[in-house]
């Protein structure tokens, strides 16, 4: 039903390689060009496929855009990679197709340079002014003789310019607000406490990880994961070492897999439990943000145990774990589980979700719809709450996650409330996960046989996906045979969250704003990268 | 001068009044730090955790160190503020709460003076407060502040009419203005027991009015930074906050003298129940502030036209049928 | 102003004024305000300090202003990139004196592990933008860090150690 192989077949000067999905992480390789994209992109559409990631990568000879596209209800992942000259990369904007290309272009071109026609805003949305180079093309920092940035594309490099002089009233949220959850700029056009427009300024806390990819070792480049996602490090750490294993074909011992299994989802859950403090904050009620702290910091004296951090964790190895855990390590994940279900959920359920003032606040509030979710490419809970069943750890497999019983919670596009709704039930969830785990969890070594001590992949690229507590983390790395990967770059969920806000937030109240954007889930040093 | 002179000068009326209001700029400053104190430390306890406990025997120091460094701060005055409105906010906003003591009753002779109009001196003497919020937040050149004070219009506006209304049946019930009328009217039955729909209206008006949570919206800040007083700093900022505790402290008084009979009680001095009683109601709304999240501007509205006005009306006419019978 | 008048007016009373002084930093260091000001991952942390386990509302340090006007403190939290540090400095700005920051993990002291050569948008270390009155080092530090560096900073401001008294109750 939605293999648009046949339909994409037709389309001229379209190379298509079947590939090994084992290793790969994607199914088919399309080789478009600048002429057919578009083409291609429609039947993507058509067949109500996302737009998972677009990318860039410069191969110095060429740069080649690289296009991911898959599907909510079906295994099926598509690479289309499109090649351009270095020295005038230009290329058709897909934005009007899918909505999420907006920001991704603007991020290819302020990042690689490549120019976009016919979009409709292509400015700096990470960068500032002072950059007069391209960061991610591989000149820099090799050479000294950087790419600059042409005279006449200079006036993209001001990412926000107010230009109409009539009296709209601009509001500017953040980046120190204490509703954007960090260093998030929004900037509000209002029309009294109604909003008319509203457009995220990011990269204000771009911390270079794609660049320090390319630079550092594999091995070294670890502790980079566990800060880019500082609530689900975890997810992040997982994601990454399951991507370099997938290219390598390492298989890490089962009972590194469940330990793994265990601590991601106890992280998943501290995650939860910080969002739901967090959104309460943001709507007013301070105690519960001190409530959801102490059952965080039972989690943190678990992970802290086994991990040796609190926050930002670096815990896994390419083939398993650096140390065993102990009876310890287990006796206490029961113990809070047992915490958590005895007393925990009842005090939420009374103290947040019979709140008739909360309900009032977050019912039908920031609702996104399956459409408006495929074109922006949600994921996680915000696109579970429109009903969508879309898990990684359902629908792509990856750990021996294919082995445990769980649900995945919808809801049923109630928005803000649904969404808090299913983070509560995903909680639960995590708690059945890490009970089969505990109970599954064999004896054996902790760190696969053979793995050698210098990472170098064989050449190829890699596109992995996990489920991080805010959705779907993809991981694509290029690798040339080098110890250092050729090329890295992250899909983070909140990004694409957050692209749906502009959309959500036009026509409502300042309030609701804040109530839409807690609702999302955002970690700014995520999507800044 | 002597004081005998004085006393021919100004009447023994007029000077009572200066020295009741010297007593009550005490009692406000006090109840002030006291409230702050209370505050930070009943969050503390709902929270799992134990609030200021450093500074003093059990934090009791804490709002006289907050107070003095407020007082050591620089006073900050932004760039291309309207100076005269910035300057005149703070000031104003602390009169009006310091006139409503003149006639609430702490105790049957401990009052500075019973006017037979009290409470509609309290009420009109409160509502001043919103123009000052209104100058704060419109002197203050800054986006947040102006929406704040906007916010603070609207609903101070919209819930004074329901404080009013829901206390209309007491006043046709006791045929008096005066508020210690209306606490010797409760000698034997609290109006709590007979009025308890208006002890509702007036105390969920009366958070509304103090710009406490859930109704905090001219200070949320979440949304608004800091709302009205953004720019404020120092102790410009401590007189808005003197003012918001005064505040609370007047309509629990008012709420107490209308409904949990004032003074009234067995074998404790008056005195001694009234604020016992205040402090209660002070209690309820802090906790509240710690278990409720914040309502949203047009449910905030609605609520009041659409519920709360409507209310009030058929109890005031209930009241007067009941009276008439 | 409040502290310059003070000064001015030390030479003139200095005995009076000196103890008048003391008391104000006495004050002073015991109301510590720190601004909501959250960057990076030790915002998190320091969100946790002033959680139930660590209550840093104790010291009477737990009051976190939204608005900069109103803050005695800014704890830099994270990294501070190029992009962000104009924003940085202005809010360093609003702030009114006397007003101190505290570094707070290794970003926020010298860039901390986002420091490679030729990097393009990291500032290396919060203390070339702003004067840095208390370095936390970690990655991020624990709470009980920023505990100490708050109590650091009290006896940086009133000269003398504050030893805390061990009791559970109240």
């Amino acid at each position: 039903m939605s293999n648009p192989i046949d339909k994409l077949g037709v389309i001229d000067g379209l190379e298509i390689t079947e590939t090994d999905y084992r290793t790969r992480g994607y199914h088919y390789c399309l080789g478009a060009t600048a002429g057919n994209i578009l083409l291609v992109v429609q039947v993507f559409d058509d067949y109500g496929f996302y737009l998972e990631d677009l990318t860039c990568v410069d191969r110095e000879e060429r740069l080649e855009l690289v296009y991911f596209f898959f599907h909510y209800e079906e295994r099926r992942r598509f690479k289309v990679a499109l090649a351009l000259d270095p020295a005038k990369p230009s290329c058709p904007s897909i934005s009007d197709v899918y909505r999420n290309a907006y920001f991704l272009e603007r991020e290819v071109c302020e990042f690689f340079g490549v120019f976009f026609t016919g979009h409709r805003n292509l400015t700096y949305l990470f960068l500032h002014d002072a950059i007069d180079y391209y960061p991610l093309r591989r000149d820099y920092p090799l050479r000294k003789d950087r790419v600059a940035v042409p005279e006449a594309e200079k006036a993209r490099l001001n990412s926000f310019a107010v230009t109409e002089a009539d009296d709209a009233f601009f509001v500017n949220m953040g980046p120190q607000h204490p509703s954007t959850h960090g260093v998030l700029r929004v900037i509000i056009k209002m029309d009294g406490e109604y909003i008319l427009e509203a457009e995220p300024v990011l990269g204000y806390l771009h911390r270079m990880h794609e660049k320090m990819g390319e630079n550092r070792t594999y091995q070294q480049f670890l502790p980079n994961t566990g800060r880019m996602d500082y609530l689900g490090a975890i997810s992040f750490n997982l994601g990454y070492v399951t991507a370099v294993e997938k290219l390598m074909g390492i298989a890490p011992p089962p009972r590194a897999e469940y330990i793994r299994i265990i601590t991601t989802e106890l992280n998943r859950i501290s995650s939860h439990l910080l969002w739901v403090g967090a959104y309460l904050a943001d709507l007013g009620a301070l105690t519960p943000f001190l409530f959801v702290f102490d059952d965080r910091e039972q989690i943190l004296d678990i992970l802290e145990a086994v991990t040796g951090s609190r926050l930002t964790y670096c815990y896994f190895r390419f083939g398993g774990l650096p140390e065993d855990v102990d009876e310890t390590f287990t006796e206490k994940t029961k113990r809070f589980v047992d915490r958590m279900r005895s007393e925990r959920f009842s005090l939420y359920e009374n103290l947040i979700t019979g709140n008739p003032i909360f309900i009032s606040r977050t019912k039908n509030v920031g609702v996104v719809t399956r459409e408006s979710a495929r074109k922006h490419g949600v994921t996680g809970p915000v696109l579970r709450s429109s009903g969508l069943p879309f898990d990684i750890r359902k629908v792509e497999p990856y750990s021996l996650y294919e082995g445990l019983s769980f649900d995945i919670p919808v809801g049923q596009g109630g928005g803000a409330l649904d969404m808090y709704r299913i983070r509560i039930r995903e909680m639960e969830m995590s708690l059945r996960i890490i009970e089969q785990a505990i109970a599954a969890l064999p004896a054996g070594p902790v760190m696969a046989e053979k793995v050698p001590k210098k990472i170098k992949p064989p050449a190829g690229d890699v596109y992995h996906t996990v489920e991080s507590p805010r959705g779907e983390l993809g991981v694509y790395i290029v690798s040339d045979e080098t110890e250092r990967p050729y090329r890295m770059h992250w899909r983070v969920p909140s990004y694409f969250n957050l692209m749906t806000f502009p959309e959500s937030a036009r026509g409502i109240l300042l309030a609701d704003a804040v109530a839409v954007l807690g609702s999302l889930d955002l970690v700014i040093p995520e999507i800044d990268r | 001068m002597e004081l005998t002179a004085l006393v021919e000068i100004f009447g023994r009326e007029l000077l009572g009044v200066i020295v009741g209001l010297i007593g009550v700029l005490a009692f406000v400053v006090l109840n002030a730090l006291f409230l702050t104190w209370l505050e930070r430390k009943v969050a503390g306890h709902m929270q799992r955790r134990i609030g200021p406990k450093e500074v003093g025997p059990f934090g009791l120091i804490q709002p006289l160190a907050d107070t003095l460094k407020l007082l050591g701060k620089e006073l900050l005055t932004p760039h291309d503020v309207a100076r005269p409105l910035y300057y005149l906010a703070p000031t104003l906003i602390f009169v009006p709460v310091l006139v409503s003591f003149i006639v609430i009753p702490f105790d049957r002779h401990l009052q500075v003076k019973d006017i037979n109009a009290g409470i509609l001196v309290v009420l009109a003497f409160s509502s001043l407060s919103v123009l000052s919020i209104l100058l704060a937040g419109w002197g203050s050149n800054n986006k947040y502040a102006l929406i704040g004070a906007i916010r603070s219009v609207a609903q101070n506006i919209a819930y004074e009419i329901p404080l009013l209304l829901s206390l209309l049946p007491i006043i046709m019930m006791t045929n008096s203005f005066s508020l210690k009328a209306i606490v010797e009217a409760q000698a034997g039955l609290w109006f709590l027991a007979l009025q308890p729909v208006a002890f509702l209206l007036f105390f969920i008006a009366a958070v509304a009015e103090t710009n406490r949570t859930p109704f905090d919206l001219p200070e949320a800040e979440s949304e608004l930074v800091a709302g009205f007083h953004t720019e404020y700093t120092g102790m410009r900022f401590a007189l808005f906050f003197l003012a918001e505790y005064t505040n609370i402290v007047i309509v629990c008084a008012i709420a107490t003298c209308f409904f949990l009979g004032g003074y009234q009680g067995p074998l404790l001095p008056g005195w001694m129940w009234f604020l016992a009683k205040t402090y209660l109601l002070v209690f309820v709304i802090i906790w509240f502030r710690w278990t409720f999240p914040r309502v949203r501007f047009d449910q905030l509205l609605n609520f009041a036209w659409k519920i709360m006005i409507p209310v009030a009306f058929v109890n005031i006419i209930v009241t007067g049928g009941l009276l008439k019978l | 102003m409040g502290e310059g008048s003070i000064h001015l007016a030390k030479e003139i009373i200095p005995v009076k004024f000196a103890a008048l002084e003391k008391l104000l930093d006495l004050a002073r260091a015991n109301s510590l305000w720190p601004m909501t000001f959250g960057l990076a991952c030790c915002a998190i942390e320091m969100m946790s300090s002033a959680m139930s386990r660590f209550d840093l509302d104790r010291f009477g340090a737990g009051v976190f202003r939204a608005t900069p006007r109103q803050a005695d403190l800014m704890i830099v939290t994270g990294t501070v990139t190029k992009k962000m540090s104009p924003v940085l400095v202005t809010l360093y700005e609003q702030m009114p004196s006397p007003k101190w920051v505290i570094a707070m993990g290794n970003c926020a002291i010298s860039g901390g592990p986002f420091l490679f050569e030729d990097q393009y948008n990291v500032i290396e270390g919060v203390d070339l933008l702003v004067p840095v009155d208390v370095y936390v080092p970690g990655c991020p530090p624990r709470p009980e860090g920023l505990l100490e560096g708050v109590l650091k900073l009290e006896e940086k401001i009133t000269g003398s150690r504050r030893f805390i008294t061990p009791e559970v109750d109240w």
